[in-house]
């Protein structure tokens, strides 16, 4: 295979595609056949396709560079999808779900009966010192039982080939958009590459989450009025504000027009005040209520965490469920399985160590150019240390800043990030590292969107996959299972005309319907 | 639907046709000012007349009021031009207006179509490219002729493209509102308060004012076919006012007005703007008929519209006001 | 024989005055003297202009919270709070050395409230407080010399500070108030391990003779510092006063607690409305001779 053949898998990591010996995998033999057929130039034309496919449609998002300027590109999108057969995606499926579903009992008992504190298993003041947890909703039970609605939780696959979550997000996770934007872009730009697969669809994730927030509205017999609240424009991620919301088919409402009277939330609309049941909000608690929260927040809606006391709104993700997704809290998810479910964890963690034991800290000070260190308080990828790639100086500024306040980090081992073939100029091939974020919705069930969206370090070597540090995508490919009555999708074939009335000329058969995708 | 985005839409429709308007009465002026009737003819629509008309009017949503005349009289054609057209520190200039146009227009991309967009997006660019200032030297028609004709092109894919909701009914609305209350105020501008209504015929000194008047809504052939004598300003203020057949005219604006709010309108039959109009509409026919004075009657009407535009505000977009904290 | 108890009576009136109309006006009021072992509030009532239904529950600190929505257009807002309360005199505090803060247990009981919420680190006043108060031959000791230090040390004044001012205005040295002290008071208390709480309340500052029947006063603040039992029974709570010097007393009258004045401020809100507000406000408190006849009749 021409395009591989200087195809370098990192040692200890294994690659999705291609076997240990450079051979295509079962799954993945079509696939790169078919990109071998088409060669280097077919992958560099789509490429120029794809950018101005982007920008023209705003599928951007924005990252700061190196001079401080904020820019808006388009949302990098590798032409090579990464594949997945489908009793792998069984696994992986399972795995979530039960992990989602022990958050889940988590964020209830902390706010609750803190029984997991009483059993011993995880310390009060390491919950109450999360600056995630939520005060002023102690006590308050969500609408359904169901905190984290909406969850993404990061997986990575290790040398060995098995599944690690590597973190939890429930807080306001995002990228749900670029996914279902990239299978599009796929199927436009590569639509041979699709022939012969039978790839699950994902495009059903919007009714999913409208479906579940309608489900533990508290509408009463109404009809339940569901919104998508942004913080505006401004935000990085506003794009994906707007997408779910016109793909649900729901306002998007911003702070201004939201009030709460009485303990119930409405809406302003040319018709009066229209209630507002259940709101997917992508703002962080902090600004969702000056009377309660930040007392600056111009984001916010005073009065909005009494009517979610009373019972009156269900917001999606609740409030306070970000307790359950410091890196501090993600050392104890596999006993929260065990403690909430009886069960075993089928997706493992990665091994992680609080830095606030003194003889935890010391080993880990030793072993400081193997680990990974990470700041329990940020996201996106910022402020991570990687050992084995550090220099002696950053190892040393590394030990001085957890000396200096120890409970800010936690230590993870490193995880062999497994790789794709993933196209780095000229239509040629390499492996770069990735990673995976499965999309779940929770409301009266857990669902998942077959895939999600895989992560790709574009750097060589690098194994930080987020975009705001300069990141790529791939589109996930899960492959139906034989016999499965699931849609094949993106399938391209030639559509035909319907016959025109009165035209005799000859040649249009009209009958044929074209399947829909 | 939501109250801010209904708002956007109201003063999107607004800000387009105070651009236009204030096009077709610069170019008015200039076309009256290279005849040489300005200073002959005692024409009233000025620069000065111009100015006051434009500078009088209150700040839009998202406006910054300054000071309405910042340039002292006597008027020098060439910084009133610039002032009010290319002048983005002018609130009411062209440019300021297109620019909120298409700032409210970014936060409407889901409402209007995808060519209404890229129209006032490509509409905004070309401001930036067109060297207006050279052109209002040299002379400005076709700088004013290039905001008409896209102006058109808006509405003209609001008509082709826009469902027929409550979004265009709100869009609808801010026009219609718009231009009843520019040729209102034009007219109070250059109409002598001792002009008699029931004048007929041509009086002297007042030809330049029926011409320039016309010029100003772009109304001359439809005049002409309309009432088939040569323009006197009687008859020339009687047609901007009440004809009912011409979209220009302020009779026909308040009707559009009123159909509008009443499809938008979830109750309109206890809608306080649209009952309102009503009550408007029917004291204009009436006024049609009397020959009141023509000050009283402008006078008036003006006043009931700003009521209708604070009924406006206060049914569909309730009070938008700022939080503050206290301790 | 019974402890000595005082009673009070206790107005706590506010005003806002707007200079043009608000809407929306949401408020949080957290006024009500709270049940606790050596206090008792006998009557407690809101009344409020314009008039509008009161909401209460319980926050996560256990402090109840009034509150309430006036929707439509207003220019002015009266809150006008009276409360009838019973208090006693504390029991006097044990004395452990320091060790008994290093036990686990201690550590769990002071959970949230050994986390500093303000900091100055390398402030050369507070390292110096911090010095001096660490020499003290106990926690009990260290609670007293803070109590005692600190209105000793800085300036009582008002306006110096603002309502979110954090310690390093008050260690600059231009003087605060009694929320400043207590800020500074808990930042040197957790620095020696020492779980300490913020309580707000009513202070009834009667001067020496006790002739004072009434005094006008406003909302007062003070701290709590967790302290270990000698008999190695649970922690208990023990209250000092770092802008009147020494323990807390029967003349203190507890609100409710928390990690700093953002957790328990008497009044907070929000309304809609491009206007300014002016306010009034003040605490009137007066002793009552004896406990009400109603209490006598059930005792």
């Amino acid at each position: 295979m021409p395009e591989v053949d200087d195809y370098h898998v990192p040692p200890g990591c294994c690659d999705e595609l291609l076997d240990a010996g450079g051979e295509p995998r079962e799954h993945a033999a079509s696939l790169l056949a078919t990109l071998q057929r088409l060669g280097p130039d077919a992958l560099v034309a789509a490429g120029e396709r794809r950018e101005d496919i982007f920008m023209q449609q705003g599928i951007t998002f924005e990252v700061t560079a190196s001079d401080g300027a904020r820019r808006d590109r388009p949302f990098p999108l590798d032409l090579v999808p990464r594949v997945m057969p489908a009793g792998e995606w069984t696994t992986i499926k399972r795995g979530l779900a039960q992990r989602i579903r022990a958050l889940n009992a988590f964020v209830d008992d902390v706010y609750h009966a803190h029984e997991i504190v009483r059993a011993g298993i995880v310390p009060w003041s390491l919950i109450v010192s999360r600056p995630s947890f939520a005060r002023p909703v102690h006590g308050v039970r969500a609408p359904g039982g169901v905190y984290c609605h909406v969850s993404g939780c990061d997986l990575v696959r290790d040398g060995d080939g098995s599944w690690r979550v590597l973190e939890d997000n429930v807080r306001t996770p995002s990228g749900i958009s670029y996914v279902i934007e990239n299978r599009v872009a796929m199927t436009r730009l590569m639509p041979e590459l699709f022939a012969g697969h039978r790839v699950r669809p994902i495009d059903h994730y919007p009714s999913l989450l409208l479906d579940a927030l309608r489900v533990v509205a508290p509408a009463g017999g109404e009809d339940p009025n569901v919104v998508v609240w942004t913080p505006g424009p401004l935000n990085p991620a506003y794009f994906e504000h707007t997408f779910l919301a016109r793909q649900m088919g729901v306002e998007l409402v911003e702070a201004t027009d939201l009030v709460v009277r009485d303990a119930i939330c409405f809406m302003r609309t040319t018709a009066g005040l229209q209630r507002v049941h259940a709101i997917y909000r992508r703002l962080d608690d902090d600004f969702i209520d000056p009377l309660e929260f930040r007392p600056d927040s111009l984001l916010g809606v005073p009065g909005l965490v009494r009517a979610y006391r009373e019972g009156t709104v269900a917001i999606a993700n609740a409030i306070g469920t970000g307790v359950a997704d410091d890196k501090a809290i993600y050392h104890y998810v596999p006993e929260m399985i065990r403690f909430y479910l009886g069960e075993e964890p089928i997706l493992g963690n990665v091994p992680t160590y609080l830095l606030t034991n003194e003889r935890t800290r010391r080993e880990v000070l030793k072993r400081l150019d193997e680990l990974v260190v990470k700041p329990t308080s940020e996201s996106g990828g910022k402020g991570v240390f990687i050992g084995p790639h550090a220099s002696a100086a950053e190892r040393e500024h590394q030990a001085q800043l957890i000396e200096a306040d120890p409970a800010r980090f936690i230590a993870q081992e490193l995880v062999h990030l497994s790789t794709a073939p993933t196209e780095v100029g000229e239509g040629k091939l390499a492996p770069r590292h990735v990673d995976l974020r499965p999309f779940a919705v929770f409301g009266d069930e857990i669902r998942i969107v077959p895939g999600g969206l895989t992560r790709v370090a574009l750097r060589e070597g690098s194994l930080i996959v987020n975009s705001s540090q300069g990141g790529g995508s791939k589109d996930t490919w899960v492959l139906a299972e034989d016999g499965a009555d699931e849609l094949a999708s993106g399938t391209y074939r030639p559509r035909r005309p319907p016959r025109l009335p009165d035209v005799r000329y000859g040649g249009w058969s009209g009958q044929e319907q074209q399947q829909q995708q | 639907m939501l109250a801010r985005i209904a708002q956007e839409l109201f003063w999107l429709g607004r800000d387009l046709t105070r651009a236009e308007h204030t096009a077709r009465m610069l170019d008015g002026a200039f076309h009256a000012d290279v005849a040489g009737a300005l200073a002959d003819r005692g024409v009233t629509l000025s620069w000065e007349g111009v100015v006051a008309i434009i500078g009088a009017k209150p700040p839009a949503p998202g406006e910054k009021r300054r000071a309405p005349t910042d340039v002292p009289p006597p008027f020098d054609r060439h910084e009133v031009a610039a002032l009010l057209t290319i002048d983005m520190a002018t609130p009411a200039s062209i440019a300021s207006c297109i620019d909120r146009a298409r700032e409210r227009a970014r936060t409407l991309r889901d409402v209007i179509s995808t060519e209404m967009w890229e129209a006032l997006n490509s509409f905004f660019l070309s401001l930036g490219r067109y060297d207006l200032q050279a052109a209002l030297i040299t002379g400005p028609y076709s700088a004013y002729q290039e905001v008409k004709e896209r102006c058109a092109l808006f509405w003209g894919l609001v008509e082709r493209t826009m469902l027929h909701d409550e979004s265009r009914s709100f869009l609808e609305a801010g026009g219609r509102i718009e231009a009843a209350d520019m040729v209102l105020r034009m007219l109070r501008v250059a109409v002598p308060a001792d002009l008699s209504a029931a004048a007929e015929g041509a009086q002297p000194g007042h030809e330049g004012e029926a011409i320039a008047l016309l010029h100003a809504v772009g109304g001359v052939q439809a005049y002409q076919r309309a009432v088939r004598y040569a323009p006197a300003l009687p008859a020339v203020v009687r047609f901007l006012l009440y004809d009912d057949g011409y979209p220009g005219s302020v009779a026909f604006s308040l009707q559009a007005l009123r159909a509008a709010l009443h499809t938008a309108d979830a109750q309109p039959r206890s809608s306080p703007p649209v009952l309102r109009l009503g009550r408007l509409i029917a004291d204009l026919e009436l006024q049609r008929r009397t020959h009141e004075g023509f000050d009283q009657t402008l006078e008036r009407v003006q006043h009931e519209l700003e009521l209708v535009d604070h009924d406006i505000d206060e049914r569909y977009f309730a009070i938008a006001a700022l939080a503050a904290v206290h301790l | 024989m019974p402890t000595a108890e005082m009673n009070f009576a206790i107005r706590y009136l506010t005003r806002y005055l707007y200079d043009a109309d608000v809407v929306d006006n949401l408020n949080a009021l957290r006024v009500k003297p709270n049940a606790n072992g050596r206090q008792r509030c006998d009557e407690f009532n809101v009344r409020l202009d314009p008039e509008a239904r009161l909401h209460r529950h319980t926050d996560y600190f256990g402090t109840e919270v009034v509150e309430f929505e006036i929707s439509r257009p207003h220019r002015e807002l009266t809150i006008d709070v009276r409360a009838r309360v019973s208090t006693k005199e504390p029991s006097p505090p044990s004395e452990t050395g320091w060790e008994a803060l290093l036990k686990p247990s201690y550590r769990e009981a002071g959970g949230e409230f050994l986390l500093q919420t303000d900091d100055a680190p390398g402030h050369p006043a507070l390292e110096d407080l911090l010095a001096t108060t660490r020499a003290a031959s106990s926690p009990l000791a260290a609670l007293m010399l803070v109590s005692e230090l600190i209105p000793d040390r800085f300036q009582y004044r008002k306006g110096a500070t603002y309502v979110d001012s954090p310690i390093s205005h008050l260690l600059d040295g231009e003087g605060g108030v009694c929320q400043d002290f207590v800020h500074l008071g808990l930042c040197l208390l957790r620095h020696h391990g020492i779980a300490a709480r913020y309580v707000s309340g009513y202070l009834f500052a009667a001067n020496r003779d006790g002739s004072e029947e009434s005094v006008e006063v406003d909302t007062h603040a003070w701290l709590q510092a967790l302290l270990p039992t000698l008999d190695g029974s649970e922690p208990v709570w023990v209250g000092a006063d770092p802008t009147n010097s020494g323990l807390a007393r029967e003349n203190h009258v507890k609100i409710g607690h928390g990690r700093h004045y953002a957790d328990v401020p008497p009044i907070k809100g929000v309304y809609r409305g491009r206007a300014g507000a002016e306010l009034h406000s003040g605490v009137t408190m007066t002793r009552l001779e004896r406990p009400d006849p109603a209490s006598l009749a059930r005792s």
